[in-house]
């Protein structure tokens, strides 16, 4: 699914990533843990195709190369990334906006576009099993959302979008308890032979939802060390210190 | 040869004929015209317009009567019920109030009124009332509202060619009494004309008003409106102003709160490309105490478009408890745009709320990023942010058809977006 070899990117001449390997297979989930500032966003970006860094280095996704896929194709490739910190976007609808969204990816993929009433049927069913109050849906796009719903709102997307690589950025982080189960919930349901993902998260407790089959440690743009569920335990104990 | 617009004073006799008073009225202001001819930057309410400029690089004459006189047939807007007002390059043509009561509206041609001799300050204002020759003067009685809107067709046809026209219109609205406007400018006109209106609003006690003003389709129109609002006292005016289309617009609105408790609302969206020019200039003079003044204007700049905001809020001393709020937002599209601001505050009364702001820049690149990280192409993300910072004016707009309609207007005057 994703293949990433020596990776390197560097933004207004700072080097962040600094020669990054990770290989994802179709059906896997990737955990990605690691200190403030270390580049996990960074790497989400990159992944997604955010402009304005500088890159080196292997980035093929379903065997195709990255490189000169801008932001929206890699999109409606099934590159899927919830924000760290989603956008407030005035004066458009959220609806709307996700009928749109979907209609592009749909026509990409050579599928019939959507009516609203097929689109409002689907989005209704996984609003209500992401607890999402449905009248948000008609507000503007993340705008005044309380930090969970804009979290909410991302895996909404996530879930609509059906993506094949699904990169969460921190969605977990200031999640209340109900919210989080929630939200494992709505990716553990949505993981199947042909979905990957790649989660990014500060914390083991996530984990204990959503069950990784692998867990790396990303420190000062390189990943020092990969393993299992038991990895991300230790690092819970001991913190960052211990392994870099 | 425009550089220096002068009129000969036989213009004021070819117009008709007038009582002693009006003549010396026309007389006067069409002297005051001619000591300066054309506002030029030089002068401080010009100064981001240069008109004399503007025509001079436009037109090589400014022609007062229209040579052609062809007939042309238009269509009235179906998707909702309403009464109509219809104007052909100035003239009232026809009008139908199929919804009211008759009895309580007056509609009459241009009137010739008794006229005050106070000099104003705008020179295009002097030109309108020393020319002024056509026009419409509707009065609403007391205690009357109406029973659906009131659509003012504004038509400036294939007849005009280099022409300048100077109207004159007044509405006046009763005490108690509602009216609701949507003045809607269509344009078929392929030669350059300018259109000159000095526009008298008035609105009695407790008597309400709403004015939605669309002037969107392309043309080679340059337009100037002078609109003077007066309020007494409860009176309430909303109005919307949709302006962008024309090669120039300048729309100069004052409105004196001179009754207490009396609020005013200008809400303003246009999207302004090609290397059209538009400003909009309001003046809002709060001269009684407890009043509202909103003030909320719009802007996205494409290509060489240029827009101005020019905004002042005057507080006179008796005029406690004002509440005065002004914002005026601009989006650059294009390297080549430019949007110029200048608010300003006037106050002499100590128990006031006024807050003004003007912003503008480039569109957010974080929520482009955002956008098209879903899907969208950059130019589609592009668009959807331009209607979301617009539509939010047009989303105040309460008339559910009326509303859909002038949506529908309005995205169709983004040409730039159309061209790909
Ligand atoms: N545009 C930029 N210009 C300069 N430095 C940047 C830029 N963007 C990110 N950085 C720096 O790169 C480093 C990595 O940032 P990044 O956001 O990827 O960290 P992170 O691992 O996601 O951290 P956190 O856990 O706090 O979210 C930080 O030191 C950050 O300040
Ligand atoms: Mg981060």
């Amino acid at each position: 699914m994703l293949e990433v070899k020596n990776l390197k990117a560097t933004i207004n001449s700072k080097e962040i990533l600094k020669g990054l390997d990770i290989f994802i297979k179709p059906g896997e989930l990737h955990a990605i843990m690691g200190p403030n500032g270390s580049g996990k966003s960074t790497l989400a970006n990159v992944l997604s195709g955010k402009t304005g860094y500088e890159i080196s280095g292997l980035l093929k996704y379903k065997g195709e190369n990255l490189e000169e896929i801008p932001i929206d194709e890699r999109a409606q490739k099934g590159i899927f990334l919830a924000f760290q910190y989603p956008t407030e976007i005035p004066g458009v609808n959220t609806s709307n906006f996700l009928k749109t969204s979907l209609n592009k990816v749909r026509k990409a993929r050579g599928e019939k576009e959507l009516d609203t009433l097929s689109f409002l049927k689907k989005i209704k069913v996984i609003s209500k099993e992401l607890g999402i109050d449905e009248r948000m849906l008609s507000r503007q796009l993340n705008v005044g959302f309380s930090g969970g719903e804009k979290k909410k709102n991302e895996i909404l997307q996530m879930k609509i979008l059906e993506p094949n690589l699904i990169i969460l950025d921190e969605t977990d982080s200031g999640l209340d308890i109900d919210a989080l189960k929630t939200v494992a919930n709505g990716v553990n349901s949505s993981r199947d032979k042909k979905k990957s993902f790649l989660i990014i998260t500060h914390y083991q407790r996530l984990l204990n939802y959503i069950k990784p089959d692998f867990v790396h440690v990303l420190a000062n743009g390189k990943i020092v060390k990969s393993g299992s569920m038991e990895l991300a335990e230790q690092l819970e104990k001991t913190g960052y210190r211990e392994i870099s | 040869m425009l550089e220096n617009l002068k009129i000969d004073i036989s213009e004021i006799d070819k117009i008709g004929k007038f009582t002693k008073q009006e003549k010396e009225f026309r007389v006067k202001n069409l002297d005051f015209f001619n000591e300066k001819g054309l506002p030029n930057k030089k002068d401080e309410d010009w100064k981001f317009s240069d008109l004399r400029q503007i025509v001079s690089k436009n037109f090589k004459k400014l022609d007062l009567k229209i040579e052609g006189s062809k007939n042309e047939n238009f269509e009235l807007i179906k998707d909702f019920d309403h009464n109509h007002i219809m104007i052909v390059d100035g003239r009232l043509n026809s009008t139908n109030f199929q919804f009211e009561e008759k009895e309580k509206i007056q509609i009459k041609k241009f009137l010739n009124e008794n006229f005050k001799n106070k000099r104003e300050r705008n020179p295009l204002v002097h030109l309108n009332h020393a020319l002024a020759n056509n026009g419409y003067f509707l009065d609403v009685a007391d205690n009357y509202k109406f029973k659906k809107v009131l659509v003012i067709y504004n038509i400036f046809t294939k007849n005009l060619n280099d022409n300048i026209l100077n109207i004159r219109n007044k509405i006046k609205i009763g005490k108690n009494s509602e009216l609701h406007i949507f003045e809607i400018v269509i344009n078929r006109s392929k030669k350059n004309f300018f259109n000159n209106t000095f526009d008298t609003i008035d609105l009695e006690e407790s008597a309400v008003l709403k004015n939605i003003c669309i002037n969107n389709e392309k043309s080679s129109g340059f337009f100037h409106k002078f609109r003077k609002n007066r309020l007494l006292s409860n009176a309430r005016l909303n109005s919307f102003i949709f302006p962008s289309g024309p090669k120039f617009n300048k729309i100069d609105l004052e409105f004196n709160l001179e009754g207490k408790n009396s609020e005013c609302y200008l809400h303003g969206a246009s999207y302004i490309d090609q290397n059209d020019h538009q400003e909009i200039k309001t003046r809002i003079n709060h001269l009684a105490p407890n009043c509202k003044s909103y003030q909320k204007v719009k802007k996205v700049l494409d290509s060489e478009g240029k827009g101005i905001f020019q905004g002042k809020i005057f507080v006179k001393d008796i005029a406690q408890k004002t509440d005065a709020y002004q914002l005026s937002k601009a989006i650059l599209l294009s390297e080549n745009s430019e949007f110029d601001s200048k608010p300003e505050l006037e106050i002499y009364a100590d128990d006031v709320k006024c807050s003004h702001g003007s912003t503008s820049g480039s569109i957010d690149e974080d929520s482009i990023h955002y956008l098209m990280s879903r899907g969208l192409n950059r130019k589609e993300a592009i668009k959807l942010l331009v209607n979301g910072f617009l539509n939010e004016v047009i989303e105040t707009i309460k008339s559910n058809s009326l509303r859909k309609y002038i949506q529908e207007k309005f995205e169709s005057g983004f040409y730039e977006y159309k061209k790909h």
